[in-house]
């Protein structure tokens, strides 16, 4: 036997070789969101837990727009699946905490993978329509019915466990349940899986001849968007302890999908720094003035005209032009 | 290796293929040769599942594939490059060709794993029979027009087709790029022992490298044989006239 060197290389450390030389800036990100509660005013942990709702969800439906190209009208859906789903087993079937909150995403998963059969058998436009069609289906749903959803008076007083009861507390599990998503999408967009899906927004046709089959691929894609978005739903059902129909409607697709495009589709941290970004714009402008959709329209012209790539786009571009 | 058996297709009252029967053998490296609109890329697309044919079939290693989906076709063997550019434009070079070593090895389904190093040394030798060695990080898109068609050679070459099929490998190019991608072409053909079937618009190609060229004409094959034999049929003759042969 060969007397083999024990000590491990820093370069090839287990944590190096899943985010490369990016480690570090991970490291103080999730350092920095973990001292914020300490740091800030108890009204804006509340504010944080936003952002780490709207960062899940935005960063499981980038998986299906900004790396398989699927643009999807229809996030809030699947997202209310997950709400309403652990809303309701924890009020009406009096099942345990965990088991309600895990059941979100599971339940998000079945559903989508029903509607993404239809869906994935258009492309474009009609997928998007198709999208759209579903998710206001659900909500239609929702709203109507009365003895399972409570209708237009929502799901209130949901139970949830007393250690999870104050803010801060729940900011902690938030972080810890957004933290563990991003590291799983984290692993699927660098994995050969995920060139599947990349192969096949560049280019479809290419992609079926060198044998991938695109519907199957675009259906896994809508299923993993739809586990995450239903996981963004049990948070926030955890979070607000009610849920009403509105979180089901197009209104609240399109904050999901602008915090997408405002982070940017094309880099992994887009999402999150879209939902930061939309959340604090939000809060701060609805400060002063009453027409914040104004803003946010004047936002998005912006975005889609000069930033095609987003914030993190922009940036992430910047430095590495610099660098070569 | 491969045949076609009466292939049969139109569109709307066009006779885009009519009743085409042909056979390639292994190892050949044979051509289909034709004007504009002889239906040599339609024919190309009923083989490889991108249209249906409305009658006739195609069997190919003794099995039937008419009607598959492309995406099953090109897992059985046979793989295909394309008239128009046809690669992955944002991806880089080297992604574009892992892409296709990937799918080959099944690796597709691998959902956890680090790709950044799967099928690295295969992917490089890939690239270096293509001669793209040195441009592997350039973004696909960004690569000069023959770049590009090397490129897509290495994508087909990647998935180690039994049958490589290539649908004018050297359309819009300049006489000495022309003349690199044939030589490219033979040599591949060559030290792999692929079967490969072209269809091609340049005569100085196709009558350089082919040991068998077949003519079509309006959704025929109306001559089969060799360079010589082509070159001295009254049918062909007529069809080309004016253009030398």
């Amino acid at each position: 036997m060969t007397n083999q060197q024990t000590t491990i290389h820093p370069l090839s450390s287990p944590i190096y070789k899943l985010f490369g030389r990016r480690w570090l800036w991970a490291a103080s990100a999730v350092a920095i969101l973990a001292l914020l509660p300490i740091l800030v005013d108890t009204s804006w942990v509340s504010v944080l837990c936003e952002i780490l709702i709207l960062a899940v969800a935005a960063s499981g439906l980038n998986l299906l727009i900004g790396y398989t190209g699927m643009i999807s009208f229809g996030p809030a859906g699947l997202y209310a699946v997950g709400a309403y789903s652990m809303a309701v087993l924890l009020v009406q079937a009096d099942v345990p905490f965990g088991v309600a909150f895990i059941a979100g995403p599971i339940a998000a998963t079945f559903v989508s993978l029903i509607i993404g059969w239809f869906c994935v058998r258009r492309t474009a436009v009609y997928f998007a329509l198709l999208t759209l069609a579903f998710s206001q289906l659900i909500h239609t749903i929702i709203f109507k019915w009365y003895k399972l959803t409570g209708g237009d008076d929502g799901i209130v007083e949901i139970p949830v466990p007393e250690v999870l009861f104050s803010i801060e507390h729940y900011y902690y599990f938030a972080l810890a349940c957004t933290l563990g998503s991003l590291l799983i999408l984290w692993l699927i967009v660098n994995s050969p899986f995920d060139k599947a899906l990349q192969v096949i927004r560049e280019n479809p046709g290419r992609a079926e001849f060198i044998g991938v089959n695109v519907r199957k691929y675009q259906l896994i894609a809508f299923a993993i968007q739809g586990f995450f978005l239903g996981f963004a739903g049990s948070l926030l059902c955890g979070f607000s302890h009610n849920v009403f129909p509105p979180i089901a409607n197009w209104t609240e697709s399109i904050h999901i999908i602008i915090a997408c495009l405002l982070g940017g589709m094309l880099h992994f941290v887009g999402p999150f720094v879209g939902a930061m970004v939309y959340i604090l714009l939000d809060k701060f402008v609805t400060g002063f003035t009453e027409y914040w959709s104004l803003v946010l329209g004047i936002v998005v012209i912006m975005l889609v005209l000069f930033f095609r790539g987003g914030i993190a786009g922009f940036i992430l571009d910047k430095l590495s032009a610099q660098r070569s | 290796m491969l045949a076609t058996q009466g292939l049969m297709k139109s569109f709307g009252g066009l006779i885009a293929i009519d009743n085409v029967t042909f056979e390639v053998e292994r190892g050949e490296l044979s051509s289909i040769i034709g004007p504009n609109g002889a239906g040599k890329t339609t024919l190309f697309n009923l083989l490889t599942g991108h249209l249906q044919p409305d009658a006739g079939n195609v069997v190919f290693k003794g099995k039937d594939i008419t009607g598959l989906p492309p995406y099953r076709i090109c897992r059985l063997g046979i793989g295909r490059s394309f008239q128009h550019m046809n690669i992955f434009p944002r991806l880089s070079v080297f992604d574009n060709v892992q892409a296709a070593v990937l799918s080959r090895e099944g690796k597709f389904t691998k959902i956890f794993a680090p790709a950044k190093d799967m099928a690295r040394s295969e992917t490089i030798e890939v690239l270096k029979t293509v001669e793209l060695g040195t441009k592997m990080l350039v973004p696909a898109g960004l690569l000069a027009y023959g770049d590009q068609k090397r490129l897509e050679i290495g994508i087909a070459l990647a998935l180690r087709p039994a049958l490589l099929l290539l649908d004018e490998p050297t359309a819009g190019m300049s006489p000495e790029e022309t003349a690199g991608i044939a030589g490219l072409i033979a040599r591949v053909v060559q030290y792999q022992g692929l079967t490969a079937l072209f269809v091609e618009h340049d005569m100085s190609v196709v009558f350089g490298i082919s040991q068998k060229i077949r003519v079509m004409h309006l959704g025929r094959i109306i001559a089969t044989g060799t360079a010589e034999e082509i070159r001295a049929d009254d049918e062909v003759q007529r069809i080309y006239l004016g253009e030398e042969l």
